[in-house]
C-alpha cells in the first residue's frame, strides 16, 4: 500500500499533540520541578528557586520521609504476599467448577465497590475496638484473653491492622484478573493431564501456574501501581495529622505540597515533585524487572 | 500535492475543533487547574462577569449538607432578594477549597470572597488578600464585632484587616460536668496541682478522668509546652529540634505521672478518632476531653440531652510563663479577593452572614460561638464556654505550635501516645525525639 504521509500527519497531530500536552509536559515540568523550592504549586517560574538535588538529599536525611518509604515497602511486599495468594487461591477454587460460583465471586469482589470511608470506619470503629471490637468479642468467646485485650491501633499493631483492613478490600480486585487468565487455560490441557494421572495439585503447579505467567505480571503491576499510591487508607487510619505507623510518600507528599494538618506548616511543591520522580522510578524498575523475571513469550497456547 | 494540502487543511480543522471544544477557556487549557476550577470558571464567566451587573462569585470552604452551609446559603438568598445582587455560591468543601482555591485565583479565576481558616487564609493566602481597614470603618462594623477574633485578625495579617471572622472557636478542656459533681469536684481546676486533684476524686469515684484520640494528642502536649514555656519558644522547639529544652522533659514527666496514677483511659494509646470522643466522653465514661469549642455538636446525638457541657482552659502550670488567659482560639473567616470588582458587594455580603439574623442561624444550626457581639444567646451546650472565651487574652495558634514542624508532628504523635500508654517514661519520650533528629 502507498504510504500517505499526509493522511499520517494529519491523523497523527491531535494524539501526538494531546499526548504532549497531556503527558509529556507535566512529566518534563515534574522533573524539572524537583531541582526547585517552590513555596506553591501554581507559582510563576519566576520565583522558583534553583536549589539543585537539595530536595532529594533532604529526603534522603529525613526521619519521617524514610519511615514512610519503609511503610511503603511493607506494605508492597507483605501486602502483595497476603493478597496475591489469596488472590490466587480463590481463583483457583472458583474456576474449578464449583456450585454458586457467581455468588461467591460477588462476595469476594464486594469490598471493592464500598466506599473506602465506610470500610475503614468499620474496621476502625468496630473490628478493632478494645471495647466492644469483633476481635476483642471473638477472642474472649474462644478463652484466649491475652489476645482478646490486645489494643490493636496502638502504636506497635497500627501497621497490620492498616494492612489487613486494606488486603481485605483488594483482594477481589486480583481475584477477578487471575481468574479470566485461569479460565483463559483451555479445558484440554487439564483433561489430557487428568488422563496421565495427574492429581489437582499437580495440574496446578505445571499447567496453571506456568501459563499464568503474564497475568502474575500484570497483577504484580497492578498491584505495585496501587501500592506506590497508597493515600486513601493513610488518611482514613490518621485523620487530622498524619502517623508513623501509616503514613506512605504520597502522604508526605500532599503534607509538603499542600500543608500538614490544622498547622500552617511549610510548604515545597518541589519536594513533592521530587517524591513524585522517586516514585515514578521505582514503579519502572519494578515493571522492568517483571518484564524480565516474568517471561511467557516462550509459551503459547 | 493537492490531496496532501486537503489533508493538512482537514487536520488542522479537526485540531481547532477539538481544542475548541475544550471550553475555549485559553487559561484553563495552559496552566494546570483542576478540571473543577475550569468547569466553574466558564461557568462564572458565561453567567455572571463581577463588576459587571452586579454579582458576585463566592468560594466557601463547608458543603452545602452542613449546617454552616445551609445558614450560608439562607443569608445568601436573602442579600440576593434584598440587593439584587446575583451570588454564584460555591460550596467546596475542605479539601475543595484548600487545593484548589490558591491555583484558581493564580490561574485568574474571578472569585471576588472565599473562607476558610483563620490562618491558612491570613498566611498561606495572605497575597491575595484585600484591606478591609477601609470598608470596616465605613461601616462601622466592629461596633459590634468580638474584639478578641478582630485582633487576632489584625496580628495574623501583619498589623492590618484582612479577614471577617466567623464561626468563632475555642480549644480547651470539655468535661462532663455530672461526673464532676459526683466525684466531689466543685470547681474547674486552674493549676496542674488542681486537676491533679480533681483526677484522683473523679479516678476514685470509678470514671476515666481524661480522655483523648490520636487526632489532638499533640495538641496536650503543645499546651503544655506552651504553658511552661509561651507558644512562641514551643514552636521554636518543634521546629529547630531543640528537644534537650528542660520543657520537654518537664511536660514529659507531669503527663508520665498521669499516666502512671492511671488518670488516663486504658485505650489513650490505641484511641483512633473519634474513639475516645464518641466511645469515652459522650457515652459517660471517662470526664474530659481537650478539644475545640465544635466538640458538643460533634457528638450531641450520643451523649444526649441531658449532657452537661463543662469547660475550662487548660491549666497553669508551676513556673510557667502562659496561664489560663492563654489558648488556641480562632475562627473561620471571609476574605475578598484583592483583585475583586465588586469589593463593596462583598463586604455587604460579609456582614449578612456575619452579622444579626444570620449570624445568629449559624450559631443555632452549627450549635457554635456567634460572632456578632450583640446575638449574645450563645446556644445552651456552650453556655460554659463564654467565660473561657471571654477571659481569654493570648491567642495560641493550631496545637499551641506543636505540629509546626510537618515532619515531626507524627513523631511527636506517636511517642506522646506512648508516653499516656504508659510504654515508654518520660527520658525515653526525651530520646525517641532526639532520636528522629529533625
Amino acid at each position: 500500500m502507498k504510504k500517505n504521509k499526509g493522511m499520517i500527519i494529519a491523523f497523527m497531530t491531535p494524539a501526538v499533540l494531546m499526548f504532549v500536552l497531556v503527558f509529556l509536559y507535566p512529566i518534563l515540568r515534574t522533573i524539572l520541578m524537583s531541582f526547585f523550592k517552590i513555596e506553591n504549586i501554581t507559582d510563576s517560574f519566576s520565583k522558583w528557586q534553583f536549589t539543585g538535588l537539595a530536595n532529594f538529599s533532604k529526603l534522603a536525611s529525613t526521619t519521617l520521609f524514610k519511615q514512610s518509604m519503609w511503610n511503603l515497602a511493607r506494605i508492597w511486599f507483605i501486602g502483595g504476599l497476603i493478597v496475591m495468594s489469596l488472590a490466587l487461591l480463590f481463583a483457583v477454587i472458583l474456576t474449578s467448577g464449583i456450585r454458586f460460583k457467581s455468588f461467591f465471586r460477588a462476595v469476594i469482589y464486594l469490598p471493592n465497590i464500598v466506599s473506602a470511608v465506610a470500610l475503614a470506619t468499620m474496621w476502625l470503629q468496630y473490628v478493632y475496638s478494645p471495647k466492644f471490637g469483633l476481635l476483642k468479642n471473638f477472642f474472649s468467646a474462644i478463652g484466649l484473653d491475652s489476645l482478646a485485650k490486645v489494643q490493636w491501633l496502638s502504636n506497635d499493631h497500627k501497621f497490620m491492622a492498616l494492612l489487613l483492613a486494606y488486603c481485605f478490600g483488594m483482594v477481589g480486585y486480583h481475584m477477578l484478573i487471575f481468574a479470566s487468565g485461569i479460565e483463559r487455560i483451555s479445558q484440554e490441557y487439564y483433561e489430557a493431564a487428568t488422563l496421565d494421572g495427574a492429581n489437582k495439585f499437580g495440574q496446578f503447579r505445571y499447567i496453571t501456574l506456568p501459563l499464568l505467567k503474564g497475568v502474575f505480571r500484570t497483577n504484580i503491576t497492578m498491584w505495585s501501581v496501587t501500592s506506590v499510591g497508597f493515600f486513601v487508607w493513610s488518611q482514613l487510619f490518621s485523620t487530622v495529622t498524619a502517623d508513623t505507623q501509616t503514613i506512605t510518600p504520597m502522604v508526605y507528599m500532599y503534607m509538603q505540597i499542600f500543608g500538614a494538618g490544622n498547622s500552617m506548616t511549610e510548604r515545597n511543591a518541589g519536594l513533592g515533585a521530587a517524591i513524585g520522580v522517586m516514585l515514578s522510578v521505582i514503579v519502572v524498575i519494578i515493571f522492568w524487572l517483571c518484564n524480565h523475571l516474568l517471561k511467557d513469550d516462550d509459551l503459547e497456547f | 500535492m493537492k490531496k496532501r494540502t486537503m489533508s493538512l487543511i482537514l487536520g488542522a480543522s479537526m485540531i481547532a475543533t477539538m481544542l475548541a471544544g475544550c471550553g475555549g477557556s485559553q487559561e484553563a487549557a495552559t496552566t494546570a487547574a483542576p478540571a473543577e476550577t475550569t468547569a466553574a470558571e466558564a461557568k462564572t464567566e458565561d453567567a455572571a462577569p463581577s463588576g459587571e451587573g452586579g454579582s458576585l462569585v463566592y468560594w466557601s470552604m463547608w458543603e452545602s449538607t452542613e449546617p454552616q452551609g445551609k445558614a450560608i446559603q439562607e443569608a445568601v438568598d436573602k442579600f440576593t432578594a434584598d440587593t439584587g445582587i446575583k451570588v454564584d455560591l460555591q460550596f467546596k468543601g475542605r479539601t475543595g477549597i484548600r487545593e484548589g482555591l490558591q491555583p484558581a485565583l493564580d490561574a485568574g479565576t474571578n472569585i471576588d470572597l472565599f473562607d476558610e481558616d483563620i490562618d491558612r487564609v491570613n498566611t498561606t493566602w495572605g497575597q491575595y488578600l484585600m484591606d478591609l481597614e477601609e470598608l470596616v470603618k465605613a461601616s462601622d462594623y466592629e461596633a459590634t464585632a468580638n474584639a478578641g477574633l478582630m485582633k487576632a485578625c489584625r496580628d495574623v495579617a501583619g498589623g492590618t484587616l484582612k479577614s471577617i471572622p466567623y464561626q468563632p472557636n475555642v480549644f480547651a478542656f470539655f468535661y462532663n460536668k455530672a461526673i464532676f459533681e459526683e466525684a466531689g469536684v466543685t470547681a474547674v481546676p486552674t493549676t496542674w496541682e488542681e486537676l491533679d486533684a480533681a483526677c484522683a476524686k473523679i479516678k476514685e469515684a470509678g470514671y476515666t478522668p481524661i480522655t483523648n484520640d490520636d487526632a489532638y494528642i499533640t495538641c496536650m502536649f503543645g499546651y503544655h509546652m506552651s504553658r511552661l514555656i509561651g507558644e512562641p519558644a514551643t514552636e521554636t522547639v518543634v521546629k529547630e529540634g531543640n528537644w534537650d529544652d528542660p520543657a520537654v522533659l518537664k511536660t514529659a514527666e507531669a503527663y508520665a505521672d498521669f499516666a502512671a496514677k492511671g488518670y488516663f483511659s486504658e485505650t489513650i494509646a490505641s484511641n483512633v478518632w473519634p474513639a475516645g470522643q464518641n466511645q469515652e466522653l459522650a457515652m459517660g465514661t471517662a470526664a474530659m476531653y481537650l478539644n475545640g469549642s465544635w466538640l458538643p455538636n460533634e457528638v450531641k446525638d450520643m451523649a444526649g440531652d441531658d449532657f452537661q457541657w463543662g469547660c475550662f482552659s487548660y491549666p497553669a502550670v508551676d513556673g510557667g510563663v502562659d496561664g489560663v488567659e492563654a489558648a488556641n482560639y480562632g475562627s473561620q473567616v471571609l476574605a475578598i479577593n484583592k483583585d475583586s470588582k465588586n469589593a463593596e458587594a462583598a463586604f455587604q455580603l460579609i456582614e449578612y452572614i456575619t452579622k444579626g439574623e444570620f449570624d445568629q442561624k449559624l450559631s443555632e444550626y452549627s450549635v457554635g460561638i456567634p460572632a456578632d457581639s450583640a446575638n449574645t444567646e450563645w446556644p445552651a451546650l456552650l453556655a460554659d464556654v463564654k467565660p473561657v472565651m471571654d477571659s481569654l487574652t493570648t491567642r495560641y495558634p493550631w496545637a499551641a505550635g506543636a505540629e509546626a514542624n510537618a515532619d515531626m508532628t507524627p513523631i511527636i504523635k506517636e511517642n506522646f501516645l506512648n508516653l499516656c500508654g504508659g510504654s515508654i517514661d518520660a527520658q525515653g519520650f526525651v530520646n525517641a525525639l532526639k532520636a528522629a533528629g529533625n
